[in-house]
């Protein structure tokens, strides 16, 4: 299904990139520079500094689509606590780095949800969280949703269950931060 | 309340147009990324911070659950029910069984009747607890999101063990429920609705009598008695405006006849009514609960109910932790519906959305807003 004035899925490359523009101007005399930077930073302890900071501040944005956010909530309250993760939802686009899409995505929703993403600065995450945004669940055949969250945004972990348990949101986040510590610094997104 | 003004392109800010008293307004898009607002866009017209126009933007959630209905046998439809209010789900479940028994003529036996209450009752407590905890976000008091929350694992550890899911039961079937009373529930069941009742002393004190919150809520989102009932509001929004009307007392239902509790009302009709209404709801649900595991009946919990909806139609309605949900109902002798209307209580509530922000500063716009317990996945259906 194809969701009116949505983007094509393709991650956007890193235009926004402080170290590239930093070394173009040396690039002159010491060729590629900026290549040699980028290898330093990917190898060395600063990548692993970079990733740690990453990995435990992922800062959710406040978009709740659908019934699953019943569950985000349980997760982000007394007993589960998702800031001991480092996940503390915020209001502001441009300081949040993952989206939880939290179930069933309506037509009208997904546009808003695209914008979103393209609104958040790099790098950023999604987790679909729900069966409804893997593969449009229980209500896979309705006329007004959109069959899962790949259609639109790429999703870096998938959550199962309908709702899925706290605790599997947590596993989620594990799954992510982890997936963050492996990755290179210039790679994420 | 005049037009509702254009919808405006999303997440704009525009100061173009001009009021009657020929002052600028400026019109803002309040939502969906917002943490304010969550699944729905309200559109409002500020004059300086006073409100004078608000639109309400609905169907950010629209999953066409009427129509799925008609497609799955009625047995299958539970889920689907269950999933616009998730954190009140056998309430919405037990209006939807109530209109195919009465099509079935089907009769629950007793002791079937009294689970579906109990579970009903625990979910109004979950319901109402989940309303304050992000009543507490909306505040900024992080005390009052943690504390309904954690207390309300206290019930969702009850309804599992009774269940076997932590909120999306389908535990309410055509004929009766789907499982009796686990062993140890009743001693349970007590222990957890006193302590909780406890709890609610403390809320009272930390933020019911505060005035963090008094300030911000008395006074403020005044819905008259006359005006809650011409915009056909309902549950806890009618109730904090004053008017005496509660579907358990009125046309009792399933083990409440029998059961001993209050209606709480409010006469003010502001945010406080409305919050204070529901504080009243949690504890008179603990002392149904505690009744009905003292007055269980044995027997049988289920009849055997054909799956198929004979020739017929059938209005069901139970009072939900929002209001009346209902079901009209028409049978044509398969197993699928023909046609299912599906009413719940938020969307009978959005009319109230207006109503209540109207003249009040857009800084009371969180308060006021919220204070109707409006849940945007069930009115959207
Ligand atoms: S996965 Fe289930 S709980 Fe989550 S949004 Fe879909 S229907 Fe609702």
């Amino acid at each position: 299904m194809v969701v009116e004035g949505s983007l094509s899925a393709q991650r956007t490359a890193q235009e926004e990139d402080p170290v590239a523009t930093l070394a173009e101007g040396l690039s002159i005399w010491v060729g590629k520079l900026s290549d040699l930077v980028k290898r330093v930073v990917d190898t060395g302890p600063i990548r692993n500094v970079i990733n740690w900071a990453r990995m435990y501040s992922l800062w959710p944005v406040n978009i709740t689509t659908a019934c699953c956010s019943a569950e985000f909530g349980a997760a982000s309250g007394a007993r589960h606590d998702l800031e001991r993760f480092g996940v503390l939802p915020i209001g502001s686009l441009r300081q949040s780095d993952l989206i939880v899409i939290e179930g069933t995505i309506t037509k009208k929703m997904a546009k808003r949800l695209r914008m979103i993403y393209d609104q958040m600065a790099l790098p950023r995450y999604v987790i679909a969280m729900g069966d409804c945004a893997m593969s449009g669940g229980l209500f896979h055949d309705s006329y007004s949703i959109v069959n899962g969250a790949h259609e639109f945004v790429p999703v870096d972990v998938y959550v199962p269950g309908c709702p899925p348990r706290p605790e599997a949101l947590e596993q989620a986040i594990i799954m992510l931060q982890e997936k963050i510590r492996r990755s290179k610094v210039y790679e994420q997104g | 309340m005049s037009a509702p003004p254009k919808p405006v392109p999303l997440t704009t800010v525009e100061s173009t147009e001009t009021s009657d008293s020929g002052a600028q307004t400026l019109t803002l898009s309040v939502g969906p990324q917002h943490s304010g607002s969550g699944h729905m866009r309200l559109i409002v017209e500020v004059d300086g911070d006073i409100i004078v126009n608000v639109a309400p933007d609905p169907g950010y959630v629209h999953r066409g659950i009427e129509k799925i209905i008609e497609l799955r046998n009625i047995i299958k439809s539970i889920p689907v029910i269950e999933r616009p209010s998730i954190i009140d789900s056998s309430n919405l479940n037990h209006a939807w069984v109530r209109s195919i028994e009465e099509i079935q003529g089907v009769e629950v036996p007793r002791r079937g009747q009294y689970l579906r209450t109990l579970l009903n009752e625990m979910n109004r407590i979950m319901s109402h607890l989940y309303w304050l905890s992000i009543y507490g976000v909306f505040l900024g008091h992080t005390t009052m999101f943690m504390w309904p929350l954690g207390d309300r694992e206290l019930f969702i550890d009850m309804a599992e063990k009774l269940t076997g899911a932590r909120i999306t039961y389908s535990y309410l079937v055509p004929g009766g429920v789907r499982r009796d009373l686990p062993p140890g529930f009743a001693e349970e069941a007590v222990k957890r609705t006193e302590y909780f009742e406890k709890r609610l002393k403390e809320y009272d004190r930390i933020f019911f009598n505060n005035p963090l919150f008094t300030s911000r809520a008395k006074g403020i989102g005044v819905l008259s008695k006359e005006k809650a009932i011409e915009l056909g509001c309902t549950g806890p929004t009618l109730r904090g405006s004053g008017v005496d009307a509660d579907l358990r007392k009125d046309e009792p239902y399933a083990a409440y006849p029998e059961l001993d509790f209050e209606v709480s009302t409010r006469p003010d009709g502001d945010s406080f009514s409305r919050a204070m209404v529901h504080m009243d709801e949690m504890r008179e649900s603990c002392k149904i609960i505690r009744q009905i595991v003292k007055k269980i009946p044995a027997g049988p919990i289920r009849r055997k109910a054909p799956i198929v909806l004979p020739r017929g139609v059938a209005y069901g309605r139970v009072e939900s932790a929002r209001g009346e949900c209902s079901f009209y109902l028409i049978g044509e002798g398969g197993d699928k519906p023909y046609r299912a209307r599906y009413i719940t209580g938020s969307y009978r509530n959005m009319a109230a959305i207006p109503a209540v922000l109207l003249g009040n500063r857009l800084a009371d716009m969180p308060t006021a807003w919220w204070s109707i317990d409006y849940w945007p996945v069930e009115a959207d259906r």
